[in-house]
């Protein structure tokens, strides 16, 4: 392309010259692009990023030399343990039923560390320990309900709730650990483009999820509630 | 066969050259290599019908021990077998082939509630014969919730069967001294720590995960050894090996405590038969028993309590890749 310069008119970069001719794409197919047309396949791939959670207190213990059948304890030191927030990749293939509701289903991967920390030793100071750095699996499905437009035309809501099975495996895959997963979220597609004839939609997508944790790594086998929060490319088969 | 008799007090059971995979247990020196000294049948005792003084009787002592053989019965994981076969008026620590616990005066030994002796084939490591004496200058007590001022007859019958059996001490204690040059215990995390709770005291009439690891390693139930994990690693400071240094490993979702030492020169240390799991290891130097108690050769204790910088997994029927743990001196 050769641009010729026009007496009044300023020049712009290339590269904004490609993103208007983008934009300008996804404005042309914009009043009929924002809905997911059933029955089609909607691929996601992004990233994610998990927030931490508490695993649990640990206490080391010992038998206290007093009378009686059950004396209390003595606490040789503790320990208190969390999951600590790490990035992951997550990819969806979901598929539209009607325009407005989805099944989906993933999986994500993450490699988050277990932090330790002795709170109380009778002989040394309290110190967090290195970790160790865990990878983690989910696979999941999940129901997604859009809502009406919001914010213009290329702009969908959505809430979401599912579930999955969680794999952790520690740092020296010798020991997988699993639970369950079940969540709860809202979040947005914004289509950058629209579909038509061959033409394939995408966009982005954003979650923000609230997940409850059952199983897998946990010093007090507890329920722990984390959230999520996921950016991905989606494209509309 | 070549017998030798030996005292356990007397007990050097720790060198520079015994394999790491050594546990808190008794070992034989055979053609320079170290093997677990234990029954390779079941164990068959009599019980000496002489009486304590201070009115517990040679059955006291004999319900006593029944109580404590059941409870080392009881521990799923290993395969004890302990018959008795009645009252003798033979003696403990005689070489009569026959098994006896019983009470003896022995005023010499004013510290020593009782004391476990064997009798071992030099050739593979199989006990023969052991003897335990309780010593009864002290005052015992056979009372279901214990006495206030006595010692527990069941508590220490417990701990001796445990050496009869073949362990050794375990050191996951805390102790403080004494005026009068002794130790006091504050708390424990095994009956086979060397020092007695003090008198009145019955809660160690059970067995923690330290015993409950250590006899299983000797006499592993069927399954055991693909069933439990191992944790091994190595205690070094200023980059050389640490003999001696004591690693606690606590799961912390059980809360189960094991524990065991560096067993030679390189710091090299094992600790087997845990529960599958992760696990924090806390390294500690031995300053809460006597050193002769453990080890025969002299130990550096110059350090400061150290813990590994993760968890490490025991896998189930096998061991996590060694993990270097660094302690700082004092």
């Amino acid at each position: 392309m050769k641009l010729h310069r026009v007496p009044g008119v300023p020049t712009v970069p290339g590269w904004c010259l490609v993103l208007v001719l983008v934009l300008g794409a996804g404005a042309a197919y914009a009043q009929d692009a924002p809905d997911l047309r059933a029955p089609r396949l909607v691929l996601d791939g992004g990233i994610m990023w998990s927030g931490s959670y508490g695993i649990g207190d640990a206490t080391a213990l010992l038998r206290s030399n007093a009378t009686g059948s059950t004396p209390p304890p003595f606490t040789l030191f503790s320990a208190s343990s969390e999951v600590g927030s790490a990035p992951g990749a997550v990819a969806r293939v979901g598929f539209t039923l009607t325009p407005r509701l989805a099944v989906e289903g993933g999986v994500a991967f993450g490699m988050p560390r277990i932090h330790v920390a002795i709170t109380r030793d009778v002989e040394a100071s309290p110190q967090p320990l290195e970790g160790e750095q865990l990878k983690q699996y989910l696979f999941d499905a999940a129901v997604v309900w859009h809502l009406p437009r919001r914010g213009g035309a290329r702009l969908r809501p959505f809430v979401v709730g599912g579930g999955g099975y969680l794999r952790q495996l520690h740092e020296e895959r010798t020991l997988v650990e699993t639970g369950q997963l079940y969540y709860f979220g809202f979040g947005a597609r914004y289509w950058l483009r629209g579909g038509s004839g061959t033409a394939r939609a995408f966009g982005l997508r954003g979650d923000l999820r609230a997940n409850l944790r059952r199983g897998g790594i946990d010093f007090e086998d507890k329920n722990r509630v984390f959230p999520t929060l996921a950016v991905h490319l989606f494209l509309s088969l | 066969m070549r017998l030798v008799a030996r005292l356990l007090a007397a007990w050097a059971m720790v060198s520079a050259s015994t394999p790491v995979e050594a546990y808190l247990k008794l070992g034989a020196s055979i053609d320079g290599r170290v093997v677990d000294v234990t029954w390779r049948a079941p164990v068959r005792y009599f019980v000496s019908d002489a009486d304590a003084d201070g009115g517990v009787s040679a059955s006291d002592l004999r319900g006593a021990v029944s109580r404590a053989s059941a409870t080392w019965q009881a521990v799923s994981s290993a395969t004890v077998r302990l018959e008795f076969l009645g009252m003798t008026a033979a003696v403990p620590g005689m070489v009569d082939g026959r098994t006896t616990l019983g009470f003896q005066d022995r005023p010499e030994l004013d510290r020593v509630l009782a004391a476990t002796s064997f009798l071992i084939d030099t050739t593979d490591g199989a006990i023969v014969e052991a003897d335990v004496f309780f010593n009864s200058r002290f005052k015992w007590s056979v009372a279901a919730a214990g006495t206030p001022g006595r010692v527990d007859l069941e508590s220490v019958a417990l701990h001796e069967l445990g050496h009869l059996l073949g362990l050794s001490h375990s050191a996951l204690g805390e102790t403080e001294l004494t005026g009068s040059g002794g130790r006091r215990v504050i708390a424990s995390g095994a009956v086979m720590f060397p020092i007695a709770m003090a008198p009145g005291t019955i809660a160690d009439r059970v067995l923690q995960a330290d015993d409950r690891a250590g006899i299983s390693d000797l006499y592993p139930a069927t399954g055991q050894l693909t069933s439990t994990g191992g944790i091994t690693g190595r205690v070094t400071k200023n980059g050389q090996g640490l003999l001696g240094a004591h690693v606690v490993a606590l799961n912390p979702e059980t809360g189960a405590m094991v524990a065991n030492f560096a067993l030679n020169a390189k710091g090299e240390f094992a600790i087997v038969r845990l529960e599958p799991g992760p696990y924090i290891l806390r390294v500690e130097p031995l300053d809460d028993a006597e050193v002769e108690s453990f080890f025969s050769t002299a130990i550096d204790v110059d350090f400061r309590v150290a813990y590994a910088s993760r968890m490490v997994v025991a896998p189930r029927g096998g061991a996590s890749a060694p993990i270097e743990i660094k302690v700082v001196p004092k």
